[in-house]
């Protein structure tokens, strides 16, 4: 059942599933060539690298959809345990680039672990509950376990210092724990208990820490940094117009003022040279998948699967949420990349990887009968 | 979809659905915000924001931190920073950039000046991208570019620190040069460098370059229509290099180059207490500010293929055969295995027989029978080849490495080669042949197989003068921060030991004593009253001349198949002060080429420490604690 192949699985393949994504990823290697294209030839093209990246994701995403994902689930822990074992060797080990020691170093090769961990948790946890049904909401007390695969990879995330991962990681939790069912008192008390904590934690804080987390908090106290960032975005954005300046002709991308453009900046990049109605479309498409990945959720033969799902979606929505909100100066900047579009290779292998488990259980609808 | 059967466990599926509308009302509540935010970004205030992105606004602009200061050991700076004015056209503020093109040069040629930049405007230049017409141009240059804004739309002035290097050929072999970072070395140092940076390319601007650096500031500018800047809006300051203090001696170094210019060679003087380098001159050499200007290729292949190599320290990366400076090495492993004692007497009647081929010594006519003292005096070969055949290559070899020969030096600089002394084992293992003995025969006087540097035999020649160490030959003194405090100090550090008798020592000592002083020595033109020089000429053969003199002697021979002249000495006799070695390419003998150049740095050297002017470095105590640190 496991092992052999099975028809149904060609048959019953969500194609459209694939499309939505490849289209996604289609416009993101594009768009990453338009930000690198004034850069000086000098260097190894981006674009190029995300395309590799992209081959490899898609292998990687082929691997995951061939096993069956209640296969996957029975090791969820020892997958996770492995992610956990990752995020140590990068404290100890790691890369450090910009003051933040967040990768594992393979010659010219990076890679960081804290993107595979949001997988991970996603998966742990809907092994957990699938474990542990229960038809009443839950309390606090049965959320322990949950708790705790939450808190060890966020503060060892927190530590590296990557604010923007821990705080996908947190609501990826909440999402999954008000999606199951929580408890209102509980979930008031752990509110406070979060609301308590901040100021203590703030003593553990070194002061470099504390200064970013100032600068995130107020971006005008640093002109040369974040503020500057929003500005120069805003004005991209606004200058695109309705239709946009066209491919390779967006001004404030080809003239460098736009920070972090092929990272955390795309969507201005994309936004400046195709316009509204650009953004409309590419926003479409977004839409399209997460409904898609929620329908999917909706109609898995099992909790465990509707969970996987469920988690999945629920990250691919926040960090475009997040990601373009901020890029549009209605959210504070953070360090979220936009799924498919920014420029990195860890984020694309493992949000492929996440789109092959989501076809994996999107498949088994018309497997399991039973 | 509400055909599927109920799920065997878990959520209800009527449940499910309720929590399934939920959550898709709320997405599409998120991304409305997303759409009504971008609506009125791109829509309602999109000319506006247009507006300001073409006259924008905002501007970040990489300043250019300058790089430390270069110094000799008495503080005489030898490269400094100067502002270059470039002039750079940003192709997406004018229209017709060859029109433009057309106007700047008409307006140079009415002053009389050329417009350096001589293609057609490249076709692919990117829009946003300034393109760098002219480097480092001239005051009157700025100002026509300045005056004329108007009829050159596009044209700018940008300034940028440069290096100036103050007698710039004098010292450009080991003080190298700058330039913007290359595509290989920015792939290699993705973090540390950006493009457009300016790095060393070699020699010490090369080596301590991480120190030398400074650290990149970066500046928010507002810009008006016509690029010009309004507005300060932020400033990261630049953080200047730290400066670096040699142990060369600026005057010491322009009397060597004096001495060497129009020739080609190299010298090198240490310091024979501690192997601080005095002087290191590599001629012809090359004028490093041409890297400020751009240089053209023309100009660079010009350099490289120059076949006086005019880009190589020879000082350090030059291999030549020794000739007879090695005989003092010779002469040392004989003495010390007890294969001859000073008394020990060859007879020279001006060849050397072994099997049936005969060696010849420089002088025709012979020696007679000489010590081996006179053989070193008067330079005989025969003496060395009947020494040599005794000694057997393998065990001159070894002491050739007590002297530091064959391997590098260890000094402060990159690209230094190590040069080779020859063993069996090395020919069987590279040439896969075995060992001749006529092999031995050419060895025992320098020549064959054996490649030594300049450097190389200065350290050599400095141990034996002052009793037997060995010292890395240091070039940097110290590295200083901005603020004057020492950040690192260079040391004096052994190397090894000759682990001769000290009285082997004195043979050897008095013996070269009388190569420059003594009648008959082959070094007299090195001789300075007062100052007691002791040293070693030698010659070494480029390429094997068939046995005819007459043709060796021949000045129709190509140039670069005559010999090359040595010199390496040191003095005074009495506690040793200064080392110094010579060469000088295709010029002949040694004695006549090589040792006059010597005598000039020994001039110079003794003339100035008369005048107090060579001042030992004053050690900075007190400035620093144990670990560094600045203090003010």
């Amino acid at each position: 059942m496991i092992l052999r192949f099975d028809r149904r699985i060609l048959v019953n393949f969500d194609w459209t599933l694939l499309a939505i994504v490849l289209g996604i990823c289609f416009i993101g290697v594009l768009n990453i060539f338009s930000a690198g294209y004034s850069l000086s030839e000098k260097q190894y093209p981006l674009y190029l690298k995300q395309i590799q990246w992209i081959a490899l994701g898609l292998l990687c995403m082929l691997i995951v959809f061939f096993i069956d994902y209640r296969v996957i689930s029975r090791i969820a822990y020892l997958i996770y345990g492995f992610s956990l074992a990752l995020l140590v060797f990068v404290a100890l080990y790691g890369y450090t680039s910009n003051g933040s020691q967040r990768w594992i170093s393979f010659g010219s090769v990076f890679f960081q672990p804290s993107e595979f961990v949001k997988l991970t948790i996603i998966v742990a946890l809907a092994r957990y509950f699938d474990d542990h049904k229960s038809l009443e909401p839950y309390t606090l007390k049965e959320l322990f376990v949950p708790l705790l695969i939450l808190f060890v990879p966020f503060i060892l995330v927190l530590k590296q210092p990557d604010l923007g991962t821990a705080l996908i990681l947190l609501i990826i939790f909440s999402s999954i724990i008000l999606f199951i069912g929580i408890n209102w008192r509980s979930f008031l008390i752990a509110v406070v208990v979060v609301l308590i904590s901040m100021p203590v934690g703030w003593h553990f804080l070194k002061d470099y820490q504390k200064d970013r987390l100032l600068t995130f908090l107020s971006p005008e106290n640093d002109p040369l940094g974040t503020g500057y960032h929003i500005i120069q975005s805003m004005i991209a954005i606004g200058s695109g117009g309705f239709l946009g300046k066209g491919f390779l002709k967006g001004s404030q991308t080809q003239l460098k003022f736009l920070p972090e453009q092929q990272t955390d900046f795309v969507f201005s990049v994309f936004a400046e040279e195709w316009g509204f109605a650009g953004g409309l479309v590419l926003m479409l498409l977004f839409i399209f998948l997460i409904v898609w990945g929620m329908k999917i959720a909706l109609h898995s033969r099992d909790l465990l699967g509707t969970l996987i799902s469920f988690g999945i979606t629920a990250l691919i929505s926040w960090e475009v949420f997040i990601n373009i909100g901020m890029v549009l100066g209605i959210l504070p900047v953070v360090g979220i990349p936009l799924p498919f579009l920014s420029y990195g290779g860890s984020a694309m292998v493992v949000l492929l990887m996440s789109m092959g488990l989501l076809m994996n259980v999107s498949v088994h609808r018309f497997i399991l009968q039973r | 979809m509400a055909k599927q059967p109920n799920l065997l466990n878990g959520p209800a599926p009527a449940e499910l659905r309720r929590k399934y509308k939920i959550i898709i009302f709320f997405v599409m509540a998120c991304f409305s915000l997303l759409l009504t935010r971008l609506w009125y970004l791109q829509v309602i205030k999109g000319d506006d924001l247009k507006q300001k992105s073409e006259n924008n606004s905002v501007r970040f602009r990489k300043i250019k931190p300058l790089r430390g200061l270069i110094m000799d050991r008495n503080g005489t700076i030898l490269v400094d920073n100067s502002p270059s004015f470039d002039v750079l056209y940003m192709p997406s503020k004018g229209k017709d950039p060859d029109r433009v093109l057309k106007k700047l040069r008409e307006l140079y040629q009415n002053k009389g000046m050329d417009l350096s930049f001589d293609q057609p405007f490249p076709k692919n230049a990117k829009p946003f991208l300034p393109v760098k017409l002219e480097k480092n141009v001239n005051m009157e240059k700025v100002a026509i570019v300045e005056t004329n804004a108007l009829d050159l739309p596009g044209v700018y002035i940008d300034v940028t620190p440069v290096r100036q290097y103050i007698e710039g050929q004098v010292v450009a072999p080991f003080i190298g040069y700058t330039g913007e970072i290359s595509k290989d070395e920015l792939e290699k140092n993705v973090e540390e460098y950006t493009s457009g940076d300016v790095l060393g390319k070699y020699g010490i601007e090369k080596f301590l370059d991480s120190h030398i650096r400074g650290r990149r500031g970066a500046e928010l500018v507002e810009v008006n229509v016509f690029g010009k800047e309004i507005k300060n809006v932020g400033r990261i300051d630049p953080i200047s290099g730290y400066n670096v203090t040699l142990t060369i001696d600026a005057n010491l170094q322009k009397v060597a180059w004096d001495a060497l210019e129009g020739k080609a060679g190299a010298a090198v003087a240490l310091d024979t207490r501690d192997g601080s380098v005095l002087a290191m001159v590599s001629a012809p050499s090359f004028d490093p500010n041409l890297f400020n200007s751009g240089i053209s290729l023309a100009e660079w292949t010009k350099l490289l293929n120059n076949p006086l190599k005019p880009m190589s320290n020879r000082s350090i990366s030059g291999q030549y055969p020794p000739g007879s400076t090695y005989k003092l090495i010779v002469a040392a492993a004989a003495l010390e295995e007890g294969i001859i004692t000073p008394e020990t007497t060859f007879h020279c009647n001006g060849s050397f027989e072994l099997g049936n081929r005969s060696y010849r010594c420089w002088l025709k006519k012979g020696h007679g029978s000489v010590n081996l003292h006179r053989a070193l005096v008067e330079s005989c070969d025969v003496y060395f080849y009947n020494v040599g055949k005794l000694l057997g290559v393998d065990t001159i070899a070894e002491y050739a490495r007590r002297f530091g020969l064959g391997e590098l030096t260890g000094i402060d600089l990159p690209n230094e080669k190590g040069g080779l002394i020859p063993t069996k084992q090395w020919k069987v293992e590279r040439l896969k042949e075995s060992w001749q003995l006529g092999e031995t025969i050419s060895i025992s006087i320098g020549q064959g197989f054996n490649l030594v540097t300049p450097l190389q035999l200065a350290v050599a020649y400095s141990a034996l003068a002052n009793g037997g160490t060995i010292w890395r030959p240091r070039l940097i003194n110290r590295i200083e921060t901005t603020e004057g405090g020492i950040f690192k100090e260079y040391l004096p550090e052994k190397r090894g030991e000759l682990g001769l008798t000290e009285k082997n020592i004195e043979i050897l000592k008095y013996a070269l004593w009388g190569v420059v002083n003594e009648n008959g020595g082959t070094g007299r033109a090195a001789r300075r009253p007062g100052s007691d020089v002791s040293g070693k000429t030698g010659t070494s053969q480029v390429i094997s001349m068939p046995e005819n003199d007459k043709v060796r002697r021949d000045k129709k021979i190509n140039v670069f198949h005559r010999d090359h002249a040595l010199f390496v000495c040191y003095a005074p006799r009495e506690n040793p002060e200064i080392a110094i070695a010579i060469i000088v390419e295709n010029a002949g003998h040694g004695g006549s080429a090589a040792a006059p150049v010597a005598r000039k740095i020994l001039d110079a050297y003794f003339n100035g420490k008369k005048k107090n002017v060579l001042k030992k470095p004053e050690a900075k105590i007190g400035l620093t604690d144990v670990t560094g640190n600045r203090q003010q």
